[in-house]
């Protein structure tokens, strides 16, 4: 990379900031995060992933009118397929993002009430769904081939207590 | 536990006196796989008087009224009623209920009860661990069971006991009912049919011969297929040994809600459809992938579900034809296959 800059750098006016940065090497604009901010992240992710895992099973009974949560025909977010969006889905004629898929099974199988798709709470549910397919390829497009989440050993799954309305109350 | 096989059996060959010995006429004809041309109304060398049985399985009917799963099951019954010719009897393959409420169970059996031929059921997780099997058990009586059919041992257990998790930590029934109703809860652990029922099969099978044909019919599979969903039962290894005396064994099981077919050892593995709802197919290698069905359309809301038939040779040889609500079969398995 640094050979190759150099060889145009006569022609093309690379800025001063752009060169100060390759002549730097792989070091960053600013200090690299700290392990305690890295912790504070994670942290952060865990607790979207949590909140998605409640929600997932039950935990906001506006989500259904009939019992039905997500979890009935999705253990462990499975055929979710999370990493097939976006996606053209014939229920809706038109190719979606996976939180209008999340929506239409809110509705339609479960009779609830969709969530905001810019609430937290949905961004929750992609977070767990998306926690437990790490890994898969992404591969937009595929409608009609089933995809499983990553496997997980028995008994243990997600580092979670389980607080949901639907699952410990 | 004598006495619990004694009743179940006794129970039961009072009513399918009634409605059995029919004669089965040929109605096998143009299995795709070759295997049967014609079931014949004969006696085979095992000793067999060919006939057929169904399964329905897994209703998880809700509390509410009306709701969609209630007609689902009503749907379950009417096809196998309309099946020509009628099966001999109607195997239920557990979870009734989805909170194993009484009033759940009460539904259910109301709906079973306009089956035109004799049932006979086991008990699933949903069914059982709100109030440990009691509203179940005066509803439909003993759990575990056997009896013989036309030259064919059916043996009946529960295999959804697990080690008690709900004490020590203080959990409310309804409490240790919700955990068990997670399909992944990483609280309850495997289950399995526990010792007792372990000695009950040893003690039932004990003076049977070798060349007895057997169907062993459970909640869950008698193999490993995927712990982490109790797609399992943990004592099977156990169960099998038990079984391996004899020359060939037929497991029927529910829980799994999809088509499924494995061999091991002596014993075949049928899965049965749900009538409420598809699960996927976890994420595990299948000896047989072409008894996978179709991947389920969540915008057909009975897409993935349905019954199925077996029909019984005079060799004991099974037919097991799965009949979808919808067209959820691929073309390997729509004209059923042999186990």
């Amino acid at each position: 990379m640094r050979k190759s800059i150099s060889k145009f750098g006569g022609v093309l006016a690379v800025p001063a900031v752009l060169a100060a940065i390759v002549a730097a090497g792989p070091s960053s604009a600013r200090a690299p995060y700290t392990e305690e901010e890295l912790q504070q992240q994670m942290d952060s992710l865990v607790e979207s992933v949590s909140l998605g895992y409640d929600l997932w099973h039950g935990s906001k009974p506006e989500m259904t009118t009939n019992g039905l949560a997500c979890g009935n025909c999705h253990p462990d977010t499975a055929a979710s397929n999370p990493q097939t969006f976006p996606k053209y889905m014939p229920m809706f004629g038109k190719v979606v993002p996976f939180r209008d898929m999340v929506n239409w099974c809110i509705e339609t199988p479960q009779l609830g009430q969709a969530l905001d798709v810019n609430s937290p709470e949905m961004t929750a549910m992609e977070a767990y769904a998306f926690k437990l397919h790490r890994g898969l390829p992404i591969e937009p497009g595929l409608a009609s081939r089933q995809t499983s989440s990553i496997p997980v050993e028995s008994g243990k799954g997600f580092p979670h207590v389980p607080t949901g309305l639907g699952v410990d109350k | 536990m004598s006495e619990i096989e004694n009743k179940g059996r006794r129970d039961f060959l009072s009513i399918a006196g009634k409605a059995g010995l029919t004669t089965l006429v040929a109605q096998a004809v143009g299995i795709n796989l070759g295997v049967v041309d014609v079931v014949r109304a004969q006696t085979g060398k095992r000793g067999v008087e060919p006939f057929r049985f169904a399964i329905i399985s897994d209703a998880h009917l809700y509390s509410f009224d009306n709701h969609k799963f209630d007609q689902q099951l009503i749907d379950a019954v009417n096809k196998v009623n309309n099946m020509t010719p009628k099966p001999d009897f109607v195997l239920f393959g557990g979870d009734v209920a989805q909170n194993g409420t009484e009033d759940q169970l009460a539904k259910g059996k109301e709906i079973l009860s306009k089956l035109e031929m004799p049932m006979k059921i086991i008990p699933g997780e949903h069914d059982w661990y709100l109030d440990m099997g009691a509203a179940w058990r005066g509803l439909f009586g003993d759990e575990t069971w056997s009896f013989d059919h036309k030259g064919v041992h059916f043996i009946g257990m529960n295999s959804i006991l697990v080690n008690d998790f709900w004490t020590e930590p203080g959990l409310t029934d309804l409490e240790r009912m919700t955990v068990m109703e997670m399909l992944e809860s990483p609280i309850p652990g495997p289950w399995g049919v526990h010792d007792k029922q372990l000695e009950w099969l040893a003690q039932d099978v004990r003076d049977l011969a070798p060349d007895t044909p057997v169907v062993i019919f459970t909640h869950s599979p008698l193999w490993d297929y995927y712990p982490r969903w109790n797609f399992q039962t943990s004592d099977a290894p156990e169960i099998r040994e038990i079984l391996s005396k004899f020359d060939n064994v037929m497991s029927y099981h529910g829980h799994v809600h999809q088509t499924l077919y494995n061999r091991i050892g002596n014993m075949s593995s049928v899965a049965a459809l749900s009538t409420s709802w598809p699960w996927p197919y976890p994420p595990v290698a299948l000896a047989y992938p072409e008894t996978q069905m179709n991947r389920a359309d969540p915008s057909i809301a009975t897409d993935g579900q349905g019954v199925q038939v077996i029909d019984l040779s005079g060799e004991f040889e099974g037919i097991v034809q799965y009949k979808p609500f919808e067209d959820s079969l691929t073309p390997f398995m729509q004209d059923g296959f042999k186990v």
